[in-house]
């Protein structure tokens, strides 16, 4: 409702290819405070909901696994839920669902989260359940087991059962990256899997999940008084942990192009993946990057959108992908990823060209005002759209906080979205969408690449 | 592929107790309570009807700075799609983007992107749901849009011939993930003859599809007087209905309409069909019957049945065949309800070796609830989650809105949004346990499985003689 008076402004600046007028804006309250023990809380107050919004996010995700434990930070992720010396098996979710809520975890290179929305009536046992958890582990053999096989399961139907298999976000990391920390498979081996003992799960534990490797997100029914002075009250007295320094794992841009084609024994539509090095987080590229991505591959409207499914009809779908996260959630090397199913009649190769006359045109005209101004209108109300879920504003907030050391990030990026320029655009598609620079795997069903190899016998 | 590495689907709607043992454990000593509830809120709806009997509802919120519009087209999804038009709705659907007398596709898709949000329609058993959000700011001219590529959709020759051709790859694509495949036969085996067992395009249904046969279809389908438009977000009530009247007041119903689908059957022969798929590493069982329509007098005890049973990761089956077995990422249990008719389904996708005993441990937590009342601290944490879903849901202007359609488009009146909270808070263990036995009965349900015959079929002999499929 206050956007009614705001609601003229766009006309009157019609002349502008200004798009934020003041109604469009929506400054989202943060407030930041860090305990002693190294746990730094983030509170978002709105009460236009008795409901509450929770995320603790620990600085510890893929890249840091043991190298021998390929899998481990996201079994361990598993094991969150499996009790405490305190609170038995089973208890952790009785009490959230108990009391109305829902509750996730989720792995990622750079940090795991641990998530839960529930009336705000249910928020105190909530906070103490974190808490415990973070303080002790039931380390026990029994569910140790049952989560081993229930990640393989999860491999299973998600990698291993499914076509494609999850090539565009596993396999493309796998070719595109130098470094373990950042090449390996998250998801990890059965065998390292099988491997895994209740001396990896402590060590973990220790070394990665005290509270100073961690921030807590609060959003919804609660003000920062309050939430500063729970997170006080529960996990005030857990003390700080040393945290082992983590290694180099940043990596340039690639030098030279790496191609290749898979067989894929499930599907049956061919697809392909083409993936770029980003900017490293914090970067004065990256908002342009986000920009440029959201250009090429955000919804129908965009260049590739309409450049291959519509205009030349190679593609079926067109998605854009930030590797495991957003454009914004990254602390380490990351992919930009077009990812593509395309007809039976076509291959990666002609993909990969359309996809490169769409950049080099950018390359070399730019982007024209109405269009640059609709990609950042549509790219600022994602934003605010992500952020209206209690659960994932505590979370974006949390997540900020951690890898950004601020999460009043995210009330700038509107502003940084908003200052790309169209050279802007075009030198991030210059630096970073080249060709030496890119990373290609081409997924085709096995009859249709055996159909190919008879026809075409210098493929690559 | 957002769910990579996810531990818990939040998508699905239900429940909590460790139903493996005989009760509850005992919760730690300093555990602190829940504190007292709030009151619920109720979205306060402003109703008017247009004089061409265009529904209008409008729920004013003051969170996000967006305004969602959800319409919602009553007899005009897959119930009314004919025999040998099995899925067409959906592309009636699609195409509604594709196309006006102002604005070709291109151009429809820009608009909405420079309002800051989207535009696109889907189609459900029982209508189509087209949906568009928007920048506040931007609030007149997307529902101008809306209204556009609602009352005059052109089906343009080229993109028609576009979207089929993408419409039979798309097919390919679905037809190689095991859930679509067992979906296919378990709607089939459900619905027989009954148009809700054709939501899924066939080859040959693609093929026949045809501009002239769209712009009959949404002639017949697309009216005003059995539509409903749902406003939610920062938007005054009245400047709303100004403009819904701007946008919609000269649409006209026009020419003969359709009959509504027939009901659905309450009843099935069960079947046993297996769905070859070589080299599949997992087993996909799914369990189902016909059930009740969503005005039927047990659907409020049905879903706190489902929740228990198999509505979230604390759900029976769940807590089962996962926390204490380790046989899936997942399994569900649960109604799922329309118009005229509605179903059960459950499911998970297991390992090959344990084929048999996850079809075991479904059918013996179907015999438990059906036995065996449900502990009172079970019930009440059960009740519990889903007055927190209702809460949970209700802060987001979108999900009001579209439950708000959906429900009207089942016939669900509009109070029954806020209302089935305390609904649910009356149902007792009895209850649980009669749902359970009409509706859950091992006899009664078909078995779907999705595998590689070779490594699996020696373990469904006990379950009956089951029909192969390649």
């Amino acid at each position: 409702m206050k956007s009614l008076l705001a609601g003229v402004l766009p006309w009157l600046l019609a002349a502008a290819p200004a798009f934020a007028s003041d109604g469009d804006r929506w400054e989202i309250p943060v407030a930041v405070k860090k305990l002693d023990n190294g746990l730094t809380v983030v509170v978002s107050e709105d009460r236009s909901s008795p409901v509450v919004g929770v995320s603790v996010v620990y600085g510890i995700g893929m890249r840091l696994e043991p190298r021998n434990r390929t899998g481990f930070a996201h079994l361990f992720e598993h094991l969150m839920f499996e009790g405490s010396e305190n609170a038995p098996e089973g208890t952790f979710d009785r009490v959230i669902t108990g009391g109305g809520g829902r509750n996730n975890g989720s792995t990622r290179p750079d940090f795991t989260n641990y998530i839960e929305v529930a009336p705000s009536s249910a928020l105190e046992p909530i906070l103490w359940l974190e808490a415990d958890r973070m303080r002790m582990l039931d380390f026990n053999p029994a569910t140790l087991k049952n989560q081993q096989d229930v990640v393989k399961e999860e491999i299973r139907v998600n990698v291993q059962n499914q076509p494609y298999g999850g090539f565009m976000w596993l396999d493309i990391g796998f070719q595109a990256f130098e470094k373990w920390e950042n090449n390996h498979d998250g998801y990890g081996s059965f065998e390292d899997l099988e491997a895994a003992t209740l001396d990896d799960v402590r060590a973990f534990h220790r070394d990665y999940y005290g509270p100073n490797n961690a921030v807590l997100g609060l959003a919804g029914d609660i003000s920062p008084e309050e939430g500063f002075a729970l997170a006080e009250k529960y996990f005030g007295g857990i003390p700080a942990r040393p945290v082992p320094p983590a290694p180099d794992f940043s990596e340039g841009l690639n030098t030279q192009e790496k191609r290749l084609v898979q067989a894929d024994k499930l599907a049956q539509v061919p697809a392909v993946a083409i993936a770029w090095k980003m900017p490293g987080r914090g970067s004065p590229d990256q908002p342009a990057m986000s920009v440029l991505g959201a250009l090429l591959a955000n919804g129908d409207a965009s260049r590739l959108y309409q450049g291959l499914v519509k205009g030349r009809e190679l593609a079926l779908t067109v998605d854009g992908l930030y590797g495991l996260t957003s454009e914004w959630e990254y602390n380490g090397p990351t992919l930009f990823t077009v990812f593509a199913l395309y007809k039976p009649d076509s291959d990666g190769h002609a993909i990969v060209r359309a996809v490169d006359e769409e950049i080099a045109r950018i390359v070399a005209e730019g982007v024209d005002d109405a269009t640059l101004a609709r990609t950042k209108t549509a790219l600022l109300a994602d934003w605010y759209n992500g952020m209206e879920p209690f659960i994932s504003r505590a979370d974006t907030l949390a997540k900020l906080q951690l890898l950004w050391g601020d999460a009043g990030v995210a009330n700038r990026i509107p502003g940084w979205i908003e200052a790309v320029t169209s050279e802007d655009v075009q030198r991030a598609a210059r630096t970073y969408l080249v060709a030496s620079n890119r990373t290609v795997i081409d997924r085709v069903p096995e009859a249709q690449l055996a159909a190919r190899r008879v026809d075409a016998p210098q493929a690559e | 592929m957002k769910t990579t590495m996810t531990l818990v689907l939040l998508a699905a709607c239900a429940v909590a107790a460790p139903a493996i043992a005989s009760g509850p454990a005992e919760l730690p000593r300093d555990l602190p309570p829940y504190a007292a509830d709030k009151p619920l809120p109720v979205p306060q709806i402003e109703r008017r009807t247009l004089d061409n009997g265009l529904e209008v509802w409008v729920v004013p919120r003051d969170g996000v700075p967006r305004v969602d519009y959800v319409l919602a087209v009553r007899n005009a999804g897959h119930g009314a799609d004919p025999a040998d038009a099995p899925g067409f709705a959906g592309l009636l659907a699609g195409m509604l983007t594709e196309g006006t007398a102002r604005r070709d596709s291109r151009e429809i898709a820009e608009a909405a992107q420079s309002y800051g949000g989207s535009v696109g329609a889907s189609a459900s058993n029982d209508g189509v749901l087209v949906y568009a959000d928007a920048l506040a700011v931007h609030a007149g001219p997307m529902l101008g849009l809306l209204a556009e590529i609602v009352r005059g959709p052109v089906f343009p020759d080229d993109e028609v011939v576009l979207a089929k051709a993408n419409a039979l790859q798309s097919l390919k694509a679905m037809q190689a993930q095991p859930s679509f495949r067992a979906s296919r036969e378990l709607l089939a085996a459900t619905y027989g003859d009954h148009p809700y067992a054709r939501t899924q395009f066939t080859e040959e249904s693609i093929a026949a599809v045809t501009p002239e046969g769209l712009r009959k279809a949404h002639a017949l389908r697309f009216r005003p007087d059995r539509a409903l438009l749902v406003v939610t977000g920062r938007v005054e009530p009245e400047e709303a209905f100004r403009l819904a009247r701007s946008a919609f007041g000269e649409w006209k119903a026009q020419g003969p309409t359709l009959a509504p689908a027939p009901a659905a059957p309450r009843e099935a022969t069960p079947a046993r069909v297996l769905v070859q798929r070589g080299g599949s590493v997992q087993a996909t069982l799914r369990l189902g019957r016909p059930a009740i329509a969503a005005t039927d007098e047990d659907y409020v005890p049905a879903i706190l049945t489902g929740t228990i049973l198999g509505g979230g990761f604390s759900s029976r089956v769940n807590q089962n065949l996962r926390e204490d077995k380790g046989y899936t990422y997942g399994a569900s249990a649960g109604f799922s309800t329309s118009r005229m008719g509605g179903r059960v389904q459950a499911g998970a996708d297991v390992r090959n070796e344990v084929t048999g005993a996850a079809l075991e441990e479904f059918f013996s937590e179907f015999r438990r609830l059906a036995e065996e009342p449900v502990p009172e601290q079970e019930l009440l944490d059960n009740k519990r989650y889903v007055a927190g879903g209702y809460l949970i849901s209700n802060q987001l202007q979108r999900s009001v809105a579209s439950t708000l359609a959906s429900n009207w488009l089942v016939g669900l009146p509009a109070d029954f949004l806020s209302g089935y909270v305390p609904r649910i808070q009356q149902v007792d263990a009895e209850q649980i346990r009669d749902i359970a036995r009409k509706y859950f009965d091992p006899k009664d349900l078909s078995i779907i499985v999705v595998g590689d015959a070779a490594a699996i079929e020696d373990q469904l002999g006990a379950y009956g003689e089951f029909r192969k499929v390649e």
